[in-house]
């Protein structure tokens, strides 16, 4: 069945079953392999995409509920948050990657919400996010440092 | 020949590049900071390299270096620091060195990513690579100017006449440079010359991993490929009875394979066995499997239970184990009998899934006469000997290449879902990945041994054990590898139980084996997990039995100098348990953790120590209970891993090590009812989350000029045994069994 998604403002088809999580549109019929699979249950954050502008898990949502919606994916975070995703190369953030991309847009949808957060307006927003490496503390510095560097525009 | 750069196919629609022209119109990504332009060409296969004086390291005409690193990424950063060995010898510019990711073949030597080894066994083997290549540039530019190579000098790529001021760059040299015999012995740099060792580098993959263009093992994909999930039987060894509801005509269906059972006893890295539903996307694959009804054959395995296994371990250490060869001092029945200050205790741990972020994947093609996969693997090379079983074919018409590894913490040295996807890829004859989903990854691991520890001690007043008496009981890794074997193994017993550094007059070792109903496996520190556990707690023990602290206590306990005589092989030359680092590390976290300053009420402190990987690891815990569950405020690790190459990276891997050591510590058990993991997902087999990372501080110990040792590893051990001595601290209450849920 046909389904018209607006995934990093292009507006694509795609022939799918109703039913098919976003999450495998994307990997599988759209080739953003950026947004990863890490339980499918809602638990873990790797599929965290912004719908609307809020992080959302991908693998929860079908694909017939996102008719008229803006998706974000991590193929197009740099746009948007060249800061964060400089902060997380130069903090070496990532230990094996696996969960960053989820890390990455739930900390883009905290710094859209709250461009100052603290630590524990950190550790609310992203407690959704596993990290099974354990790069949590350069997780919280990284976000307080893009949020000073957006504050004084420095890499927007 | 150099081999193709890249993991990626050119023609894949799943390709990154791909997906950046179709939906970003953004041309070419810049790297930032120092991170290196890896893989750039992405999907093009190099020419021929003009200079290749070595396996890891290869020179084209314009300048390019191309490092291949022969051991897997999982986190760890070794894509990152073996090129960094290389390319300090070869005094290269950082900016045009690219890294290469070897296939897995016999002429690299061992590439099993496993133990903490990758530095320890090829750093000095990559500094002569880098320093060999280094001086036949020299001798080419002194040949070509008609001057002695002394006289010419290699930095950053270029090569300098000083008295001339005439100069090359590398690359207008590489070609000549090829044409001479590599030398031996070539100089290696001085210490102070380092530019890129013991330097904090961006890690290679730090720019693809934050666009998130990095190649996992599920994002590797081939033309026509299909994607299968498998249903395994709940119990090992246990197969395909009958499909009750076999369905047909379900659009992007392509099969539904039945798989053989793996071995109930021994099963090595047999694929588990199942059905396999093969279909045009994952999603397909996914509801079909979960709506197949299958009925399995029985297997011994099918009462397997933990609870049993675990009353059985409690019982064993309560009796004589089979004393560890060698391990026996003075006479610890006569003291036992003597009485005095008597101290015993019983840990317990449970079983632990790996539960690596990336489940396991792979992508296999196997064609009329050769075998292409493409996994998250850690010993690419073992792999590909299996895999050519497999496929029936000789290793060399195989072709292994690992992705990146999503972690993998022991997991993905087993190959078993590699093996499934190339049976599959034979059976319907186009490539096909194989998806494991993190409930198939819950339930069937290779788990970590559930065990039992027993430490029986007569202490004097000062704390210290004039006699020692410990037992170790757990299902071996071997028997994995052979249906009879039931004896925890030398080494297994080498991880921090026949090795402890303290000095005790009398003392015997025993330890007692069992076969359990399931894989188990290696995790990420493997036996130092209980072993460290139980004895850095009794040793806690001890101390807080005199009123003694903690910290004195347990340097009281160890000699000054010299090194440990531990019983059976002999540590290699320049790895022995030297008792001045381990003091070292303990004095250093002491003062990192400002141990003697008084905490709050309800805060407790808790210390433990560990040797593990030829690395010293001191942990400081700063823990409390809140709303009934233990919370730990601050981490304080000292890590002294001898000569290190990314001191980053090492911080790195301490501070990840202290929430994998809380996970466990907090959350992991994992219990087998009827043969079969009764957890399945991440509710209910949690992780440590953000909001309960401790803020970590970790020291490095600047041992350069010592051999290298491990990093990966080593962090793991002290942590959960310094929760459990943080809450002894704060509330009085010890802890003994993990996890801790108080
Ligand atoms: S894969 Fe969606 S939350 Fe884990
Ligand atoms: S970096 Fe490996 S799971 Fe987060």
């Amino acid at each position: 069945m046909g389904h018209k998604l607006n995934v990093n403002g292009d507006v694509v088809d795609v022939d799918v079953s109703d039913d098919t999580p976003l999450l495998w549109v994307l990997r599988d019929h759209l080739g953003l392999t950026g947004t990863k699979y890490g339980c499918g249950g809602g638990y873990c954050g790797a599929c965290s995409v912004h719908l609307d502008g809020a992080a959302i898990r991908s693998c929860q949502l079908p694909v017939s509920t996102l008719q008229g919606k803006a998706i974000r994916t991590i193929e197009s975070l740099e746009q948007r948050h060249p800061a964060l995703v400089s902060t997380w190369i130069n903090n070496n953030v990532a230990q094996c990657g696996y969960c960053q991309s989820g890390q990455l847009m739930s900390a883009a949808a905290l710094l859209d919400a709250n461009p100052k957060p603290t630590d524990a307006d950190i550790d609310g927003a992203m407690t959704g996010n596993i990290c099974r490496c354990g790069t949590y503390v350069r997780i919280r510095a990284a976000i307080h440092q893009a949020a000073g560097q957006q504050a004084t525009g420095g890499a927007e | 020949m150099m081999k193709a750069i890249t993991n990626l196919s050119p023609h894949s629609p799943h390709s990154p590049e791909f997906s950046r022209r179709r939906f970003l119109g953004v041309s070419g990504v810049l790297v930032l900071g120092a991170a290196l332009p890896v893989g750039r060409a992405l999907g093009q296969t190099p020419a021929a390299a003009t200079f290749e004086p070595s396996l890891f390291l290869a020179m084209d005409s314009d300048g390019t270096v191309r490092v291949t690193v022969h051991r897997s990424e999982m986190g760890q950063g070794i894509r990152t620091a073996l090129t960094q060995v290389v390319a300090d010898e070869l005094d290269a510019d950082w900016s045009r060195v690219e890294v290469v990711q070897a296939q897995g073949d016999v002429k690299y030597g061992d590439q099993n990513t496993d133990g903490s080894r990758s530095i320890t066994q090829n750093y000095d083997r990559l500094r002569a690579a880098g320093a060999s290549a280094r001086l036949m540039l020299r001798q080419a530019a002194a040949k070509r100017w008609k001057v002695k190579v002394e006289n010419v000098t290699a930095t950053n790529h270029e090569v300098v006449h000083a008295a001339s001021g005439r100069r090359f760059g590398y690359g207008e040299l590489a070609a000549e440079a090829g044409r001479l015999a590599v030398p031996e012995n070539a100089p290696l740099k001085k210490e102070t010359e380092h530019r890129y060792i013991g330097k904090p580098v961006t890690h290679v993959d730090a720019g693809d991993i934050a666009r998130g263009q990095g190649t996992f093992g599920a994002d590797f994909s081939l033309p026509n490929m299909a994607t299968a999930v498998v249903v395994r039987c709940p119990w090992l060894g246990g197969g395909v009875k009958s499909i009750a509801n076999k369905p047909t005509g379900e659009p992007g269906l392509v099969a539904i394979e039945t798989l053989d059972a793996a071995p109930s006893a021994g099963p090595l890295f047999a694929p588990l066995g199942g059905v396999a539903v093969v279909a045009e996307d994952t999603w397909t694959a996914i509801r079909v499997a979960q709506g197949l009804d299958i009925e399995w054959t029985p297997s011994p395995n099918q009462t397997f239970d933990s609870d049993e296994l675990r009353v059985s371990l409690r019982a064993s250490v309560t009796k004589a184990g089979t004393p560890v060869p060698g391990s026996e001092k003075g006479d610890v029945d006569a003291v036992f009998a003597a009485g005095g200050t008597e101290l015993s205790a019983t840990y317990e741990t449970p079983f632990l899934s790996h539960a690596p972020m990336e489940p396991p994947v792979a992508v296999a093609d196997v064609t009329g006469e050769r075998c292409v996969v493409h996994a998250p693997l850690q010993d690419p090379q073992s792999a590909r000997d299996l895999i050519a079983a497999q496929a029936g074919m000789t290793p060399d018409k195989v072709e292994v290449t690992p992705t990146l590894l999503g972690g993998a913490f022991g997991r993905k040295s087993k190959p078993d879902f590699a093996l499934e996807a190339v049976e599959l890829s034979k059976r319907v004859k186009r490539p096909v990945r194989v998806q494991w989903l993190r409930e198939d990854d819950i339930r069937h691991d290779y788990l970590h041994a559930s065990s039992a520890q027993h430490h029986r001690a007569v202490i004097d007043d000062e704390g210290k054990p004039t006699a020692w008496l410990q037992r170790s009981a757990f299902p071996s890794i071997t028997t994995v590898f052979a249906a009879q074997a039931v004896q925890p193994a030398p080494w297994e017993l080498e991880m921090g139980f026949s090795n402890l550094p303290y000095t005790v007059e009398n003392q015997r070792m025993e330890s007692t084996g069992i076969r359990p109903g399931v894989r188990v496996g290696w995790l990420r520190s493997v036996c130092n997990i209980f072993h460290a556990f139980s004895a850095n707690v009794f040793a806690d023990e001890m101390a807080s039995a005199v009123g003694r602290d903690p910290i004195e206590h347990r340097l009281s306990l160890i000699p000054e100098t010299g090194t440990l005589k531990q019983p059976g092989q002999p540590a290699p030359p320049g790895h022995e348990l030297d008792f001045a680092r381990l003091r070292h590390v303990i004095e250093r976290v002491r003062k990192l953790s400002d141990w003697d300053k008084p905490r709050s009420e309800g805060v407790g402190l808790g210390f433990a120590v560990h040797h593990s990987f030829r690395s010293y690891v001191a942990t400081v815990l700063e823990a409390s209970v809140a709303n009934g569950r233990p919370s730990v405020s601050n981490a304080y690790v000292v890590l002294d891993c001898g000569t290190y190459v990314n001191p980053d990276t090492c911080v790195a891997q301490m501070e990840g090590a202290v929430v994998f050591g809380l996970s466990l510590s907090l959350y992991g058990d994992i219990a087998m009812k009827e043969g079969a993991v009764v957890q399945s997902n991440f509710h209910d087999y949690p992780m440590l989350r953000i909001g309960e990372a401790p803020a970590t501080q970790v020291e490095l110990v600047p041992s350069q000029g010592r051999l290298p040792a491990g990093v990966g590893e080593p962090g793991v051990p002290p942590v959960a045994p310094a929760l459990s001595n943080a809450l002894f601290a704060a509330t009085g209450t010890r802890h003994r069994t993990l996890p801790i849920r108080t």
